[in-house]
């Protein structure tokens, strides 16, 4: 009698690590990472966030935000990796747009590279203060909508919105330039001292523009030009 | 040694790497059309021309080796089935909103899976293959991909940033395909896109494209079975099925209109298949009934067994045992006449409501077909026969009788078509149709939402015919509740509420409070 399965024994185990294994290995260890100094964050400053109108809340935030990344070392690739896990993240915390945004934006700002693309598309909600304090030289490149603070206080770094952007956008604004390809909300230029915003669809209102310049498509509505 | 040779040659080794997979000994293509490596069914077939052409790098049997490691892997890994091949196709759809893009975005991720697989798993020479191969845009990059991700130089270069990001994709983790497909489309976009754009237009897979050759008849069945299930809607059903059309077509799928005169054909009804195949997935029970006559062929005489008939219906009784002309005795059968106890399951109308206020079935799922075809089936399985009744303002012309039969796709054809219009009941259609049942009385399937403007004459109508009803109505209304309380004493009657999917499978068709016989009639 003949065993069936006798050529099964001669199989040995042949499996042997690619390349491909330890890069997934060390992009899901860093992922996680990024997640846990997330959590932590939230633990943290989440009380303090939902009161926005305490001037000392969002710079204690982002201070803790960037103490939480401290002991990350991570790329661009994983800041959008982390954008995709905000995609389907069915966790309450992981979908509060106020955190993530200024998560990712100290994420961006600590990350080595000038460019960085980040797709919002998929997102649930909004996420607020996208590119808050985007330091020169860095460029971030935003698919889909963002949510209200987009570039708030940036110091001269440029933002590319492939979408809208909610109210006070480019709030306190310094240095850098803003361009939105869809519409503005309310309040557009809050406070802003210098640098550019350009919205190439409507804006919904202007805010208290105190330095640098609005445009609306090629036209420059803020601080308006005196015409001869 | 020939082509044929060297294959039959490497086979056994190559089956041995990848587990022994039941396939057949592969073949040489006979034609020059044919891709490189490709699954005929269940076989593959090696195309001549590709070989020869590739030995002139590497030795003739590493390409053979290697291009049926390639075959094999698909059969054994990536896609593995029609429904995830279906999956991920609607996947890349989803982000490259084009056939075109969207087939090859799916063939170079299957490829991607298959590939690393085997350089993972076993020795093989793919590496060496893919390093010899000729490259569009698209294989270009997939080949500096493999380095990155194999390790092994394979002499192509391709932007360094979506190489870094395209190397980050979780291939080998079947459960995150779709996501990963997703992904993979984002960043192979701007070159499909530049693929498109040559003039020579998109290039195909190096090693052949994927499509449905390399699945039997059956797995396609039960693929477009499961997609059916998993698809949210039949639009998107619609969107991903129809660009399998013509090669669906090649499989029968068609649904041409038999008839005389001349002109092309209608082409596949994607709508009218995604029903199919969703009321195919669910197995709704019918309660027998006592019949005149049951659909059964029941044995009633004896006759000498010939040469050339079928010996299944062979009596061994009468026949000595042996197998001899003449001698040995066959069954004759007929349908049985019985009266009495005997029961077996009657023919069917199904009424089924395709007003304005029923949803519309092109662009979300509708309960009322979906519960219409499940019970087509259910009949249909025991031999019964099945009538439609669809109606939305019935007197106004607006409805569409379908006599007795058990042709399932003219009974799907009337079951689909949506007038959109008032409802009411052409009782004289109605019941026309109900009489010309042939065995015994026919049991009514009705499927509205119950918003008939002439419900009253209706429920009255009803209760003078014999007969078992299951009415079922979508959602929960008023014109339910009244329809309810008026049929509550009826014992030929049972209801159901559908208001989501999971309802339907609970419907028990010709569950009734006890059985009819003749003379005694609920109230």
């Amino acid at each position: 009698m003949v065993n069936p399965f006798r050529e099964f024994h001669a199989i040995q185990g042949g499996r042997r690590e690619i390349p491909l294994d330890r890069i997934i290995a060390s992009k899901d260890l860093i992922l996680d990472r990024l997640i846990v100094g997330y959590h932590k964050l939230i633990e943290e400053e989440v009380h303090n966030l939902v009161w926005l109108v305490d001037h000392g809340a969002l710079p204690r935030a982002y201070a803790a935000a960037e103490k939480a990344i401290a002991e990350v070392n991570f790329t661009v690739e994983d800041v959008e990796d982390f954008c995709f896990t905000l995609e389907k993240a069915d966790s309450f915390a992981l979908a509060l747009a106020g955190p993530s945004g200024l998560y990712l934006s100290a994420m961006c700002n600590r990350v080595e590279g000038t460019e960085i693309s980040l797709r919002l598309k998929g997102l649930k909600s909004r996420v607020h203060l996208l590119g808050y304090r985007l330091p020169e030289g860095k460029r971030l490149i935003v698919e889909g909508s963002c949510g209200d603070f987009a570039g708030a206080a940036m110091e001269g770094g440029e933002i590319i919105v492939q979408g809208n952007t909610g109210n006070w956008t480019g709030v306190g604004l310094k240095r850098g330039k803003i361009t939105v390809e869809g519409n503005a909300g309310e309040r557009t230029g809050e406070w802003m001292e210098g640098g550019e915003v350009q919205v190439k669809g409507r804006i919904g209102s202007l805010g208290q523009v105190q330095g640098g310049k609005v445009y609306l498509g090629d036209l420059q509505v803020a601080p308006v030009r005196e015409t001869t | 040694m020939n082509l044929q040779e060297i294959i039959t040659a490497v086979w056994p080794r190559v089956r041995r790497k990848h587990l022994f997979p039941q396939l057949p000994t592969p073949r040489v293509g006979e034609n020059a059309s044919t891709a490189a490596v490709e699954m005929q069914h269940k076989q593959i077939v090696l195309n001549a021309a590709f070989c020869e052409q590739l030995a002139a790098n590497m030795p003739l049997e590493e390409v053979v080796e290697a291009s049926l490691d390639h075959g094999v892997a698909h059969y054994t890994r990536c896609p593995w089935d029609f429904a995830t091949h279906l999956r991920l196709h609607a996947a890349a759809k989803e982000v490259l909103q084009d056939r075109e893009m969207a087939q090859r975005a799916t063939d170079a991720f299957i490829d991607v899976v298959a590939d690393t697989f085997c350089v993972k798993e076993f020795e093989t020479a793919l590496p060496q293959l893919y390093k010899h191969l000729e490259r569009g845009p698209l294989a270009t990059a997939m080949a500096a991909l493999y380095s990155r991700i194999w390790g092994i130089d394979l002499e192509s270069a391709a932007p360094e940033g979506l190489i870094r990001r395209l190397s980050r994709i979780s291939y080998l983790d079947r459960t995150q395909w779709e996501k990963s497909m997703r992904r993979f489309c984002r960043l192979i976009r701007p070159i499909l896109e530049e693929e498109q754009q040559q003039e020579e237009g998109m290039s195909s897979a190096p090693l052949g494209q994927h499509g449905l050759g390399g699945h039997s008849q059956n797995e396609v069945e039960q693929g477009l079975r499961e997609f059916a299930r998993q698809a949210a809607n039949p639009r998107e059903f619609h969107e991903t099925v129809a660009d399998f059309a013509e090669e669906l077509a090649g499989q029968g799928y068609t649904d041409a209109q038999e008839g005389m005169g001349r002109g092309k054909g209608q082409q596949l009804d994607t709508d009218l298949l995604y029903y199919m195949k969703l009321a195919e997935s669910y197995h709704l029970p019918v309660r027998k009934a006592p019949l005149q006559r049951s659909s059964s062929l029941d044995l009633y005489a004896h006759a000498p067994w010939e040469l050339g008939k079928p010996i299944q219906d062979v009596d061994v009784w009468t026949s000595f045992g042996k197998i001899l002309p003449g001698l040995t005795q066959t069954w004759l059968r007929q349908h049985g006449e019985v009266v009495g106890r005997r029961e077996g399951v009657p023919d069917c109308i199904i009424a089924i409501d395709s007003s304005g206020s029923m949803t519309n079935p092109r662009y979300l799922l509708s309960y009322a077909i979906l519960g219409a075809g499940c019970v087509c089936e259910a009949y249909l399985r025991h031999g019964a026969q099945v009538a439609v009744y669809n109606f939305s303002d019935a007197p106004a012309g607006d409805s569409l009788s379908l006599d007795f039969t058990t042709d399932r796709k003219r009974i799907y054809q009337s079951l689909c078509r949506y007038f959109g219009g008032g409802t009411a009941l052409a009782l004289d259609e109605f019941d026309e149709l109900r009489r010309r049942g042939r065995r015994s009385v026919p049991d009514v399937f009705l499927i509205t939402d119950m918003a008939i403007t002439n419900l009253e004459p209706l429920t009255a109508y009803l209760s003078q015919t014999e007969g078992r009803l299951t009415a079922v109505h979508i959602g929960e209304t008023e014109a339910a509740v009244y329809f309810k309380k008026a049929t509550a004493g009826w014992k030929n009657v049972s209801v159901f509420a559908v208001t989501r999917k999971e309802d339907i499978p609970r419907i028990i068709l010709g569950q009734v409070k006890e059985y009819l016989r003749p003379g005694q009639r609920g109230v």
